[in-house]
């Protein structure tokens, strides 16, 4: 959506532009991607892009799990939804960065932590690439065609808001992240007809079960806290969680939840018959 | 009877699936597969549960699974049942589908193996759209609701047809048992899979499974809104076995159907008019269903609660 | 022991023989007398399987591919509207390498609807994955239901195999079939023993939703098996011909083709009528000869080459029309002789189940001499077709 609004704008201004999603095959709030090109003249490309002049990123918490710079022009700029400065941002090179605190922005205006047209006010700010004005009306005419007028106005004011607070500055170029491992098997070594029983390879599980490598905590905006002097050990919460995140520890009578597969729901809490469970903002 | 405490702790669909948070697909099939237990192979038909369970090379089974197409959950079934029974296999044959890929395309095949009374668990996980492909009406969505393909018009707002009555059209093949579940009810919805996997021959469990996105709801209420259902008459607990019918979850006092459509972004556009028309059809099965005569008041003098309003916040998130 | 049996009955008895374990069934003519047969099989107790009344061709793929991912040796025989109705579950059955072999009676495909034989129903699953055979007789529809299997099952292969006999022409003919003896064929054809299956002992994952990272390495792989599988169809029919005494030469067969100068190639039951005709152009002293194109997938590009590269013009028969001026066999075939400095000449006849007669095929040979003696002659002939010229 931010990638069509950004394209939109731009074509408003008298620019060629492209965007697209990149396809992908996991749910709502799972790390997902968009492209959008940029041109004064019409743009026949249908690749993704793998050399970016801008990197945008919504999710800060993804820094620590993805080179999200890798493929970043020399020259380029990184955006980041994050209550940091740049200064305080490590993207393992020092490149031109800007942050914004979207997701306050967004809750604030929009009562919900959707941060996609809060980053693109951060954009026209540290890049200069599209006037803000340019984005609220594309924000206004995409959001409020959809959603009505009212809701187009606001996710206008949340770009203006964020364009107001950017910060611009430099990264800082310490950490080293090896790429995530994937496993790549060769058209020899891809087991016949693709049929897989439990393996392990150098990335990692496969087969069977192997999604319990896949930590999905970076989906959740909030996340469960439970009191355990008023939970009773009904063993509702551990019943309706839908991601088995919640575990029995038979010998103590006790609960444990294990962040790292929470997507921060909010079920639990919400069924807790004592409400001993209350929901926290996962990152502050 | 098993209870929530003696469900079993083996993570037979383990944590790291990328189902939405708060998906009640996610959390039927869990709690499903618990009672089922480990002797157990799963057909999904295509759907989002494909997608969220196994995406190469990964996967969140850890009983065997399958998947070739949309339409054929019961061909599927029968073939493989046929396969475990001539090499001697004891093994519990079990399908989730939705209810696209029940009520609609998949029906032909679904009636094929009750017909035949193969003996195979059908579960049909019914959120009442085709969600994989991004909210779209099937025969099993509700009047009034908004999908992508009954969209809020200038002219016609939301689905126009009411929910096709699947459990009767079932109950027809006169298979050995037939349930519906509720996320909401963990009891019933218990010892009804542990009843059908005892059960031989062709058992079919209708379960009722939110879907946050297409029902355009806050993600904490996946349960609640299940309950809601279940008060309101939209969704009745039931068993037919051997062609007997049997209300195994009967609300108190019926509440109106506002309190359960307020719940639900899909809904929000619904005139007074069409809310009605709603609360009549529900009446009248409501009616049918617990013959009884205590509701139909719910339909004339219509006393809407407010309380469970859509919130500001979720019309943000979710549109319309 | 010989018997006087139908091309249907001969499928079946083929079938029976190879202890097969489930078959979901579905009527559809001329293909209904096979499943007919397996249920008499079944019913009176000569056959241990698992037959399946399914209510449609769609579901009866669908059956077939599951019970194949659990483990069983699956047979079943559609035709037509029925193999066009269950497309989609062979682009399913093929790539997750489940050897199902399916037994298709060649009709015309609709509309407008006709029963009779014509190849456009099986053409149009040619890049599904399947590997397909035509036969020219009911004693190659048993023989080659056994060996369909062994191809199928072999691990350098594992891919669904569909023997094609046709509809009508030897669907519904007697004619004597040498019926093999069990033992034989089960000295020949082992129990179906696959290594990963849906069994809850060693849970599998099979079908799971694929990202682009790897579906192309996985077509590559099905396009390797298809490799293999030249090699293995060769090497069966070698073994088959030693234990059972009928050679029917791989992947194409020949006839009179080591001095001939013009050839054609036939496919299904045209080859034995022409063979008939070679004989009487033969006794006149003209030198023609037939490749009998047995295999259509994996398509014999290397022994169709071998086999035409004395010859001075090719003749191609084709019973269904590919809309882009010949039928699927001559584009086929013209491509694998890409370089090649011989005239080809597309032959139509037959189609919609009208009659192939020896007078049709004695135009083709002619025609195609025109061409080897440099005459100037169309690429395509439309035989016995009202309104064009042959």
């Amino acid at each position: 959506m931010a990638a069509q609004t950004l394209a939109e704008a731009a074509v408003n201004e008298g620019n060629y532009a492209v965007a697209f999603p990149f396809f992908g095959a996991e749910r709502r709030g799972a790390p997902v991607l968009a492209f959008t090109r940029i041109d004064s003249k019409k743009i026949f490309s249908k690749t993704q892009v793998y050399a970016p002049d801008c990197v945008v990123v919504l999710d800060d918490s993804l820094l620590d799990t993805i080179d999200v710079v890798a493929g970043l022009k020399p020259q380029g700029m990184a955006i980041i939804n994050s209550k940091e400065k740049p200064e305080d941002i490590d993207l393992g090179k020092i490149i031109k960065t800007a942050t914004v605190n979207a997701t306050s922005i967004a809750l604030e205006i929009l009562k919900a932590p959707i941060t996609n047209t809060a980053i693109l006010g951060a954009f026209a700010k540290a890049t200069g690439i599209i006037r803000i004005e340019s984005l609220e009306e594309s924000i206004k005419e995409k959001f409020g065609e959809k959603l009505g007028a009212k809701v187009g106005e606001r996710n206008a004011l949340a770009a203006r808001t964020a364009y107001e607070r950017t910060i611009t500055g430099k990264s800082r170029g310490v950490k080293k992240l090896e790429a995530r491992k994937q496993w790549l098997p060769t058209h020899q070594e891809i087991p016949v007809g693709g049929a897989l029983i439990e393996g392990k390879t150098d990335a990692g599980l496969i087969g069977p079960g192997s999604f319990i490598e896949n930590k999905v905590s970076g989906w959740a905006t909030y996340r469960p806290l439970r009191d355990r002097a008023k939970c009773t050990m009904c063993l509702l919460c551990w019943f309706y969680c839908p991601e088995g995140t919640i575990h029995r520890i038979s010998d103590r009578g006790d609960l444990m939840t294990n962040y790292d597969y929470c997507k921060g729901c909010g079920v639990c809490a919400n069924e807790c018959p004592v409400d001993a469970i209350k929901m926290v903002r996962a990152r502050a | 009877m098993i209870t929530i405490k003696e469900l079993s702790d083996d993570n037979l669909f383990t944590a790291g699936h990328t189902a939405c948070p708060g998906c009640g697909v996610a959390m039927s099939i869990r709690n499903a597969i618990r009672v089922l237990g480990k002797d157990t192979v799963i057909y999904v038909p295509a759907s989002c549960a494909v997608v969220f369970g196994t995406t190469f090379p990964y996967g969140a089974w850890k009983v065997p699974f399958f998947h070739t197409a949309f339409e054929n959950t019961g061909a599927c079934l029968s073939g493989m049942q046929a396969a475990f029974e001539k090499k001697g296999k004891k093994v519990t044959a079990v399908g989730f589908a939705g209810d696209g890929g029940t009520y609609d395309i998949g029906l032909q095949s679904m009636s094929g193996a009750a017909e035949r009374n193969d003996d195979v668990l059908y579960i049909c996980l019914d959120n009442e759209a085709y969600m994989n492909t991004g909210i779209q009406r099937s025969g099993g969505t509700p009047f009034g609701a908004w999908t992508t393909t009954t969209p809020v018009g200038k002219v016609i707002q939301g689905n126009r047809r009411f929910k096709k009555n699947l459990g009767d059209i079932v109950a027809a093949h006169e298979i050995p048992y037939y349930a519906t579940l509720s996320i909401g009810h963990p009891l019933d919805f218990i010892r009804k899979v542990e009843k059908a996997k005892n059960i031989r021959g062709f058992r079919f469990l209708h379960m009722f499974t939110p879907c946050i996105p297409g029902w355009k709801m806050d993600p904490a209420k996946t349960v609640e809104v299940t309950k809601r259902a279940v008060e309101s008459g939209m969704w009745t607990l039931y068993e037919i076995e051997n062609g007997e019918k049997r209300i195994t979850h009967k609300p108190g006092k019926m509440k109106s159907v506002k309190d359960y459509l307020m719940m639900q972004g899909r809904f929000r556009h619904m005139s007074e008019e069409d809310i009605k028309k709603l609360q009549m059809w529900v009446c009248r099965k409501w009616n049918l269903h617990y013959k009884e005569k205590g509701a139909p008041e719910v339909c004339e003098i219509p006393q809407f609660e407010e309380h469970h309003a859509v919130t500001e916040e979720h019309r943000e998130m979710h549109g319309p | 022991m010989k018997k006087v049996i139908t091309g249907d009955h001969a499928v079946a008895i083929g079938a029976k023989l190879c202890r097969v374990e489930v078959v979901p069934a579905f009527p559809i003519t001329p293909q209904t007398l096979i499943i007919e047969h397996i249920a008499d099989f079944v019913n009176d107790g000569e056959l241990d399987a698992k037959f399946l009344t399914m209510e449609s061709e769609h579901s009866v793929m669908s059956a077939a591919a599951a019970a194949s991912a659990a483990g069983a040796r699956v047979f079943t025989a559609t035709s037509s509207q029925g193999l066009a109705f269950m497309h989609e579950m062979l682009y399913a059955t093929a790539p997750l390498r489940l050897p199902v072999v399916m037994a298709n009676a060649s009709r015309t495909l609709g509309g407008p609807p006709g029963i009779w034989c014509e190849y456009n129903d099986s053409m149009g699953a040619r890049d599904s994955g399947w590997l397909q055979l035509y036969v020219e007789d009911n004693q190659e529809a048993l023989d080659m239901v056994i060996q369909s299997f062994r191809i199928a099952e072999d691990k350098r292969v594992l891919l669904p195999v569909m023997p094609c006999l046709d509809g009508f022409v030897l669907t519904h003919t007697v004619e004597p079939v040498d019926v093999p003896e069990q033992a034989e064929v089960d000295s020949f054809l082992l129990p179906y023993e696959p290594d990963i299956i849906l069994d809850p002992k060693r849970p599998a994952m099979i079908g799971t939703f694929m990202p682009s990272e790897y579906i192309m390495e996985l077509r590559r792989q099905t396009a390797g098996a298809f490799e293999s599988a030249k090699e293995v169809i060769q090497q069966i029919n070698s073994e088959f011909a030693q234990k059972f005494g009928r050679d029917y030469g791989g992947l194409i067969d020949t006839y009179m083709m080591e001095d001939a100068s013009t050839a054609l190639i036939t496919m299904g039951t045209v080859t034995s009528t022409a063979r008939e005709v070679v004989d009487e152009l033969r006794q006149k002293g003209e030198k023609v000869g037939i490749i009998k194109l047995r295999f259509f997938r994996p398509f014999p590009s290397y022994e169709l080459k071998k086999a035409v590269s004395y010859i001075n013009a090719l003749g191609v028969f084709d019973r269904s029309i590919s809309y882009h001026g010949g039928g699927p066999v001559y584009n086929e075939v013209r491509s694998s002789l890409f370089g090649m400095k011989i005239p080809v000449i597309n032959h139509l006849a037959g189609i919609g189940g009208r009659d192939v007669t020896t007078k049709q095929i004695m135009k083709m040979f002619e025609l195609t001499q025109k061409a080897a003696n440099g005459e100037k002659v169309s690429d395509v002939y439309w035989h016995n077709t009202r309104g064009e010229t042959v």
